[in-house]
């Protein structure tokens, strides 16, 4: 990937992705506080309303505005051109995701469907501003194509599918819509994790795992094969109810175990080379990579059991464990570590810009590495006690939310302190007639 | 960094360092050198970034590519 055009006149202003990467902790926090709050009667399936409730809370609010934020730092690096108006992009993006998520979240937890009619226009709007963008970044004005930005152009079509899809439940729970709600949570559920998340993780992997954990590169077909491979069989997936039996079953099942394969081994292939890395120095992003590929992995041995036992498939615990190994276990580990890494280098890249040569601090010490190893240990023992709350509620969900709980303060504490570092540095150097460019 | 007389070229080895630490002993030794002094900049990656920076701040530089597939860059004003 070119980044030649990697310079302060072509990155939005600061506080443009950080009100995403800052709203992002404080989602976490209320998704834990839901679930001890709702405590064991939370997982007595997956379709309880307080469950439905803090996942949103997790995908949308929290998952969601970091997704956001980050793109909308990539997208004029991977265009070459600065997007334009990026501040009332920002507003336009982020206050609706705000609102809509937190309504969605709160509106299914509480299963008052006002609410959920309310988030529908807003996440509509929000995501149709997000979309358009990155879509026209991406595939118009991209100067060059490569296994990042296909992967992200895949991606993006897998969240139109999701949200498509989630439009429709949202019309089905409030009455609006007559549809066959479990076949499209499935495929709303399928699109949003394999399709736009790890498909965007696929695609960012590529660049950012050789750039700063100093690995060798993909393999050369991976980097061409892998993304495709993928979402060709979630379509394969998704259209096998519209074959005759036994057609249809067997297609699934080669498609479902297709699925596991491809993120299995992006897992293994991703973790061989942060083993062959040039420099063995401790690095906490790469400890959230390593404990989120752990758990990709995983969730995709439990996805493949579950396609050859129907006893695991049928139980509760089948489908809370895998969304507890995608969302907590992969997903936020992976989007947690890489926050670090862009919130450090974010200020540190604004800072070098605006104060004089030898003025900016350190980017190692804009978050300590002990204070983010603090949170990666929290967010660590909250997995297991996620997992065990899937078969034992009771006493479990107290001790997982604790934990969850404990790793979104910790995470908040350190992104406002890398944004109050930030304010300080300028207000106290010479920047401090112009703070927000 | 060490003293390369007599062609007044400093030397700056920041291979195989995580970004953006590269960029910062780079530019922390430009701002060392004395008026006539090159800086010889070896690095893992071409630093695209850097280009930019450079240029805004007058500086000229030369890439070559190493056989072992390293980067040398000359930088001057």
């Amino acid at each position: 990937m070119s980044i030649a055009s990697l310079s302060l006149e072509q990155a939005p202003p600061i506080s443009v992705p950080f009100r995403f990467f800052l709203s992002a902790p404080l989602f976490l926090l209320l998704a834990a506080l839901a679930l001890l709050a709702a405590g064991p009667d939370a997982l007595q399936s997956r379709w309880t309303p307080a469950l439905l409730g803090i996942t949103h809370l997790l995908t949308l609010g929290c998952m969601g505005m970091v997704m956001s934020g980050a793109m909308m730092q990539l997208l004029p690096v991977l265009a070459g051109t600065p997007v334009p108006n990026p501040r009332g992009v920002a507003w336009a993006i982020h206050l609706p995701l705000l609102a809509g998520s937190a309504l969605l979240g709160g509106g299914l937890y509480s299963g008052a469907t006002l609410p959920i009619i309310l988030a529908v226009p807003l996440l509509a709007f929000a995501f149709a501003v997000f979309l358009g963008l990155s879509v026209y970044s991406l595939a118009v004005r991209a100067q060059a194509h490569n296994a990042t930005t296909r992967a992200m152009l895949m991606a993006l079509v897998a969240l139109l599918f999701t949200i498509v899809l989630g439009l429709l439940l949202a019309a089905a729970i409030t009455g609006l819509l007559d549809l066959p709600m479990p076949q499209l949570a499935a495929l709303h559920v399928g699109w949003g994790l394999l399709g736009w998340t790890a498909l965007l993780v696929i695609g960012v992997a590529y660049q950012v795992v050789p750039m700063f954990q100093l690995t060798p590169p993909y393999p050369k077909a991976v980097a061409r094969w892998l993304g495709g491979t993928l979402f060709a069989l979630l379509l394969l997936w998704s259209f096998h109810p519209l074959l005759p039996e036994p057609a249809s079953g067997i297609l699934a099942l080669v498609a479902a175990c297709g699925l596991a394969a491809c993120v299995a081994a992006f897992s293994v292939i991703t973790l061989r080379l942060q083993h062959k890395r040039r420099r063995k120095v401790p690095d906490i992003t790469m400890e959230f990579w390593r404990t989120g590929l752990a758990c990709l992995l995983a969730a995709s041995v439990l996805w493949l059991a579950g396609q050859l036992s129907g006893a695991l498939a049928d139980s509760t615990f089948y489908p809370l464990a895998l969304g507890i190994l995608f969302l907590v276990g992969f997903a936020l580990s992976v989007i947690q570590g890489m926050l670090y890494k862009i919130v450090s280098f974010l200020v540190w890249f604004h800072l070098q810009g605006k104060l004089p040569v030898g003025k900016t601090p350190n980017m190692k010490d804009i978050i300590s590495d002990r204070a983010a190893r603090r949170h990666w240990r929290a967010h660590l023992i909250s997995l297991p006690f996620c997992l065990a709350a899937a078969l034992w509620p009771w006493p479990w969900v107290y001790a997982a939310g604790g934990a969850l709980l404990l790793g979104a303060a910790l995470l908040l504490a350190n992104l406002a302190r890398a944004s109050n570092l930030y304010r300080h540095a300028l207000a106290n150097g010479h920047g401090a007639g112009h703070p927000e460019k | 960094m060490t003293e390369n007389s007599p062609a007044a070229v400093r030397e700056l080895d920041a291979r195989y360092l995580e970004p953006p630490e590269p960029m910062m002993r780079a530019l922390a030794a430009l701002g060392a050198l004395r008026p006539g002094e090159k800086l010889r900049l070896l690095l893992h990656r071409e630093p695209f970034p850097l280009y930019q920076t450079l240029g805004e701040r007058g500086y000229t530089h030369r890439t070559a590519q190493l056989p072992d597939g390293c980067y040398e860059i000359l930088i001057w004003r």
